[in-house]
């Protein structure tokens, strides 16, 4: 329901709490406003019977210091609205599923491999001639680390251990591989348990025709 | 009291006597011979605006000032000889066109009463609303509504109210939100009326 704006100043004029010049703005808007006007008249009398029959109306509550105090849950619960309330709660659920879902996305990924330029242009490689690199190369994550390896175009073609920073392709695996056919290589570093450390992205590579 | 108002205003207009106004449909002119308003006009004007009228000039000088009513028929005479004479132009709604004589003839009455009185202090242009309270009936019988009210709600209306904290203070003292003491104060408002209607 669509309510006049000046109605939340009502009680403020009538508890004569407006400055002047808010309560001029306010005077004039109830001459031309004929239901804050009638609203106004109808909490002039409320008002007014509490202030004259305060004493009777509020002898329960007697003083400022009896009033009731209600128990921290309760006072809790009475914060908010229950659409206040409805509100909190949807967006405590999306800030949980923002939590929860969204920022593993974003969480450090495993340390990224630094691939040699010589070797490696970025995600996507193609070699500018139809030599195959001698070697692939990786950054070091320091001592008791195995790397591993892995060539394939969907199809696994060639793996291989070493605890180097680097590998060279065996001339039977360059044997198997064909310009114009994308591969993918990726490294995946273990410890000496043979836990799962790290991993590369998976980068792709063509030869050229 | 409003209707005796309205007789005063028909004895003092000598066009526009309750009588007239309302039988006669006959128009207004001005000067250059434009019809402006009908009697029904000003009839509605006067029906419109007097309690309103009312409501302000008794919240700016007490409805316990016994000229208050004067005060009243005087706005509303000038502000109908005004229209009837072509000097509203409309520039602004009517509404504001009698706010501003209503707030002239306030201040008027206010200096005039200043100036005989000289060593009497200003009188307090906001009055209390209870001073507004003429119906002592119906002052018992919101008194026994508001009586009925849940405490959580008399208890907003007290400190609110009655003890006239500000909605800040209220919130500290009850641990909630000054929204919701908006709110609670308007939802035990819309109670009353209910109970009344009933």
């Amino acid at each position: 329901m669509n309510t006049c704006k000046f109605e939340a100043q009502i009680d403020d004029y009538l508890l004569n709490k407006l400055s002047k010049i808010q309560a001029e703005k306010f005077e004039d808007h109830y001459f031309n406003c004929a239901s804050c006007f009638q609203l106004m008249v109808e909490r002039d009398e409320v008002i007014a019977t509490v202030k004259l029959k305060g004493e009777q109306i509020f002898s329960d509550l007697k003083s400022e210091s009896q009033t009731i105090r209600l128990p921290w849950a309760e006072r809790l619960v009475g914060f908010f609205s229950p659409k206040q309330w409805a509100a909190v709660t949807l967006s405590a659920a999306l800030i949980l599923v923002v939590v929860l879902g969204v920022i593993p996305q974003f969480k450090s990924s495993a340390p990224q491999f630094q691939l040699d330029d010589t070797i490696m242009r970025g995600q996507t490689l193609t070699l500018i001639s139809d030599a195959i690199p001698a070697q692939f190369r990786w950054e070091d994550l320091g001592e008791n680390v195995d790397y591993k390896i892995t060539i394939d175009n969907h199809v696994q073609l060639w793996t291989a251990t070493t605890a180097s920073t680097y590998i060279t392709i065996p001339d039977e695996v360059k044997a198997k591989m064909k310009p114009g056919v994308k591969y993918f290589w990726q490294v995946k570093a273990f410890s000496k348990e043979g836990s799962l450390i790290a991993e590369s992205s998976k980068v792709q590579f063509s030869l050229s025709d | 009291m409003a209707g005796q108002g309205l007789a005063n205003i028909s004895s003092n207009h000598p066009r526009a006597s309750k009588s007239k106004l309302v039988n006669q449909e006959h128009h207004f002119y001005n000067v250059d011979g434009v019809a402006k308003h009908t009697a029904h006009d000003l009839d509605e004007i006067i029906a419109k605006y007097r309690p309103i009228v009312s409501f302000r000039v008794k919240k700016s000088l007490g409805s316990y000032t016994p000229d208050w009513e004067d005060v009243v028929n005087e706005i509303m005479l000038n502000a109908l000889e005004k229209i009837e004479s072509g000097k509203f132009r409309g520039d602004s709604s009517i509404g504001t066109f009698i706010y501003t004589i209503t707030s002239r003839r306030i201040i008027d009455y206010i200096r005039k009463k200043s100036k005989y009185l000289k060593y009497a202090p200003e009188p307090n242009p906001y009055l209390q609303p209870h001073e507004h309270v003429e119906n002592k009936e119906r002052a018992e019988m919101i008194a026994k509504y508001l009586e009925r009210l849940k405490p959580k709600y008399k208890e907003i209306l007290y400190l609110y109210y009655y003890k006239e904290l500000s909605r800040e203070e209220v919130a500290t003292k009850l641990g909630i939100s000054p929204r919701r003491v908006s709110e609670r104060v308007n939802y035990a408002q819309k109670l009353l009326k209910k109970m009344m209607k009933k």
